[in-house]
């Protein structure tokens, strides 16, 4: 795999920090698991016997950058500390003041990326620990949270499910157990449709705006009073900075497919606005990786039906 | 107990089998071709996807859409009549969302776009909308086809149904309306502060705003050479950053019959047999 995810920090195969008392819980017998009971009983229908309820942490310092510039407000905030995706915009009134926006520029942060993978792929690869300490084939009914601890300036990233075997299989390739968000029936439908999980797929993207004078005239409703009227009009800028951080995270998620499909994929972005025209985008790009292992066999057309209660 | 008329044809599956044949697949390395590993992305269901393979369609990618568009400062001050400039904003950044939408779907070889979840916000300056959905296409089908691409916010579900009793899907068709409630006069304002009266400025400014809205919308339909809409959505009421202006915004999926004549799907009557689950509240026990 290209990317982090379900990759396990020991090339052979050994649990290298495996909590003590985890080690002991997967010992013990009894199963835990977190799936619902209509889950758990399909499950048991596709030979699916849960072995543990695993989980990975993460805790991450998060403090947030880009607040205010470094840069003067005639000069390109662009320093070529990141990767990826740049825009720029130049204005057109020339030297108006020294407080005048005279540039703008949409950029990738590529660091707070980094970070986010590092919180989430951790989290991750540990859950994966213990899912392969415990035997498993698979972790099913997978779900992941990233919230902030209070206001501490540390975010916590969670990835939990349930880990289970499959009777009579053969075991995961290079002992790395596949994933899921789906469990009970959901994962049914899918194996009935041909599709096998492989690993939920996750990633990130943030764009930051450094708004020039236009954009923030057009986002503030201020109309200057040099000549430049502020009119209805597109804004260019920000118009761009949504679409480009939604495009790269699909790319992200793209690179990290490695030829296999997503589905069922959530895609969430917040806007933090940063006042005068500035602002950071996120999106959350996350699904279910799957690969055909089947021929491609419809179903017959489902016939519909009025339900009497 | 031999099957009902209609059942046949869907044997028994045997989940516990394709299960395993599905692990003992993921024990093996992938294919070393990976061209025919497809490389799709998609946000719709397995349920809705099952729904699009019975008739005969398949998700490619997701693709999206977007657009801000300004509105000038002042326009929400006190005045009369529609808010034209805040009108012409909601209906240019749908324009130019959707717009974008057609490009990304024509891109990756899309026939046209389902599920689209439809975000527009107006703010005091702006109005931001963005399109989001998976294009889908008949199955196998590659080349140019002389249809244009059609957008819908309809569910994969509902779109298998709506093409399988013989219509088709545009696009979205889009109305809004924005109106100020014009000021009472004083004297009006003093009579009524004591009663519980019909406000009929506010009445009047709503109307005004829903008819254009609902007009444009149909406009929309008309131009695309719709029968009709459906799923139409509507939100109505004061804007929260200016009180004394009213909002009518109202958007569906224009559709049109592309069979030659509607096909009645004649629904099964069933009735489940399964007792619903009785909510149990243990702390009853306690008295």
């Amino acid at each position: 795999m290209a990317d982090g995810l379900g990759q396990l920090p020991a090339d052979d195969g050994q649990v290298p920090d495996l909590p003590e008392a985890a080690e002991r819980r997967f010992s013990e017998g009894a199963f835990t698991s977190g799936l619902t009971v209509p889950d758990f009983a399909a499950c048991l229908q596709m030979g699916l016997e849960p072995v543990g309820y695993v989980q990975g942490f993460c805790v991450m310092q998060w403090q947030w950058y880009g607040m205010g510039s470094p840069f003067g407000t005639f000069g390109s905030p662009f320093s070529g500390g990141t990767r990826g995706y740049t825009e720029s915009w130049q204005c057109p009134h020339g030297y108006v003041s020294a407080e005048h926006r005279g540039w703008g520029q949409n950029y990738e942060q590529s660091w707070i990326e980094d970070a986010w993978h590092q919180g989430f792929d951790g989290a991750y690869s540990r859950m994966l620990e213990e899912a392969s300490a415990a035997g498993a084939h698979g972790v099913v009914g997978v779900t992941d949270t990233s919230q902030p601890l209070g206001d501490l300036g540390v975010l916590e990233f969670r990835v939990q499910g349930t880990a289970v075997k499959v009777a009579g299989a053969a075991p995961p390739a290079d002992g790395r157990p596949w994933t899921t968000y789906l469990a009970g029936q959901r994962l049914a439908k899918s194996i009935e449709a041909g599709l096998a999980p492989v690993s939920i797929a996750a990633t990130v993207a943030s764009v930051r705006v450094w708004a020039y004078c236009v954009t923030e005239y057009l986002t503030e409703g201020s109309s200057g009073s040099w000549g430049y009227q502020s009119a209805a009009a597109e804004i260019d800028q920000m118009s761009k900075a949504h679409m480009a951080v939604r495009r790269i995270a699909r790319e992200q998620i793209r690179g990290r497919l490695d030829h296999d499909s997503l589905h069922g994929a959530s895609m969430i972005t917040s806007e933090r606005e940063l006042g005068q025209g500035d602002a950071e985008l996120q999106c959350i790009l996350r699904g279910n990786r799957v690969r055909r292992f089947k021929a491609f066999d419809p179903l017959p057309a489902p016939r519909p039906t009025v339900r009497l209660l | 107990m031999s099957p009902a008329p209609g059942d046949e044809g869907a044997g028994p599956v045997d989940i516990g089998t394709e299960m395993r044949a599905a692990a003992d697949f993921l024990s093996r390395p992938p294919s070393a071709t990976p061209a025919d590993r497809g490389a799709r992305t998609s946000d719709l269901s397995m349920d809705e996807e099952i729904a699009l393979h019975s008739i005969g369609w398949e998700p490619l990618q997701l693709v999206c859409g977007a657009c801000l568009f300004s509105v000038p400062m002042g326009v929400w001050n006190w005045g009369q009549g529609e808010i034209a400039y805040a009108s012409n904003a909601y209906a240019r950044a749908f324009a130019g969302a959707s717009e974008q939408l057609h490009a990304e779907c024509t891109k990756v070889g899309g026939r046209g776009v389902v599920g689209v979840h439809v975000e527009a916000e107006v703010y005091r300056h702006h109005v931001d909308v963005v399109l989001l959905g998976t294009a889908v296409r008949p199955v196998g089908s590659t080349g140019l086809s002389a249809d244009p691409v059609f957008v819908s916010d309809l569910s994969g579900r509902d779109f298998a149904l709506l093409m399988s009793s013989g219509w088709a899907p545009l696009g979205l068709a889009v109305g809004a309306s924005f109106v100020y409630a014009p000021r009472r006069s004083a004297g009006t304002a003093m009579k009524q502060k004591s009663q519980n009266i019909e406000l009929t400025n506010f009445t009047e400014a709503m109307y005004s705003a829903r008819e254009a809205a609902m007009e444009r919308m149909q406009e929309a339909a008309l131009g695309m050479d719709a029968t009709g809409v459906v799923e139409v959505k509507v939100t109505e009421g004061p804007m929260d950053f200016a009180r004394h202006a009213v909002s009518f915004t109202a958007y569906g999926t224009a559709v049109h019959l592309v069979a030659d004549q509607h096909r009645t799907l004649s629904p099964r009557m069933i009735l489940p047999m399964d007792d619903p689950v009785q909510a149990f509240d243990v702390s009853s026990l306690r008295g």
